[in-house]
């Protein structure tokens, strides 16, 4: 038999590496604490999953998050810079994170917070 | 001025542009309604309504029924030293959820170590402790916790948690002349049982 193929169409799929599934929690969380979408879906406030609404992963805590997501939490300044799952300090790697806006921006949150914790407690309570 | 304050007001200035150019769109072009358009905390807001699981104590009504942002909680403990009273509350959601924490009020006057007159509910993660993986499950049982296990530790009405901490019958027996209206030390307190 001689078969002829004229026409294929490619399928691929992809998945997020979430720290999860590295082994170091004990358990797998598919969904974006705070906005409760799952992170192979987008942030609600965008369109496209992918790289257009990256995750990031804490450095310290193995907490992963839509980007969009922490960066709206980081703004606030009741958030005290915390991650909102285990409430250490929140902290991400550069090393691991490609350079655009939005890790510049998170970067330039997450020292804002260093700062207003160093100047002390008092600088939260208005 | 710190950064991360220039940061918020630059944000904030950027969204009161943005929010002025779709302004000028949907004036000019009737036929754009933005008002149509699902808001991430109606999302999130939605999932949380969805999957509340809690106990036969609360209960929910929504006076709007097209609005989520607004509704009204009842809660009858059964058990402690507010049993078979039914507190009224009003539950208060704005756009910036689950970033900002629900505004919970009691609607009652009532006497409880952490309620003041006035109805604003003292709870730790309605305000400092306030994170956005929390929901409105979380919320809502850890208010209904509040009438299981009334904190004198960290008061709203400190002559009731007073009381609580130094005489537990006539606290109870407060409780119970103030849920039938009545008055304790000289204050008037609704009737909700």
């Amino acid at each position: 038999m001689k078969v002829n193929i004229v026409d294929w169409h490619g399928v691929a799929t992809w998945h997020w590496k979430l720290a999860s599934n590295d082994g170091k929690a004990g358990y797998v969380d598919e969904l974006c604490g705070i906005c409760r979408v799952p992170f192979d879906g987008t942030c609600p406030n965008c369109k496209f999953p992918g790289d257009d609404c990256p995750l990031v992963l804490g450095r310290g805590c193995i907490h992963n998050f839509h980007v969009h997501c922490i960066l709206k939490w980081l703004e606030q300044e009741a958030s005290k810079g915390l991650c909102p799952m285990c409430r250490q300090v929140f902290v991400h790697d550069p090393e691991d994170n490609p350079h655009s806006e939005e890790f510049e921006y998170l970067q330039q949150l997450e020292d804002g917070h260093r700062l207003l914790r160093e100047k002390g407690e008092t600088t939260y309570e208005e | 001025m710190l950064k991360i304050r220039q940061l918020q007001k630059k944000k904030l200035e950027e969204a009161a542009a943005s929010a002025a150019a779709t302004a000028d769109i949907t004036g000019n072009s009737s036929t754009i309604s933005s008002n149509n358009k699902i808001t991430p905390a109606q999302l999130r807001l939605q999932k949380d309504i969805t999957e509340l699981d809690i106990p036969k104590s609360i209960k929910l009504t929504f006076p709007n029924s097209s609005d989520l942002f607004n509704f009204n909680l009842s809660i009858t403990p059964q058990q402690g030293y507010y049993k078979l009273g039914t507190f009224q509350f009003t539950v208060e959601i704005n756009g910036n959820f689950p970033m900002d924490p629900p505004r919970i009020k009691c609607s009652n006057k009532i006497y409880h170590p952490n309620i003041d007159l006035s109805g604003n509910v003292c709870l730790n993660i309605l305000r400092e402790d306030w994170s956005p993986v929390l929901n409105l499950n979380s919320v809502l049982i850890g208010l209904n916790f509040l009438f299981l296990e009334p904190n004198p530790n960290d008061p709203l009405n400190k002559d009731a948690a007073n009381v609580l901490v130094k005489n537990k019958t006539l606290f109870a027996k407060n409780v119970r002349d103030s849920m039938r209206g009545g008055y304790v030390d000289q204050e008037y307190y609704d009737r909700i049982v």
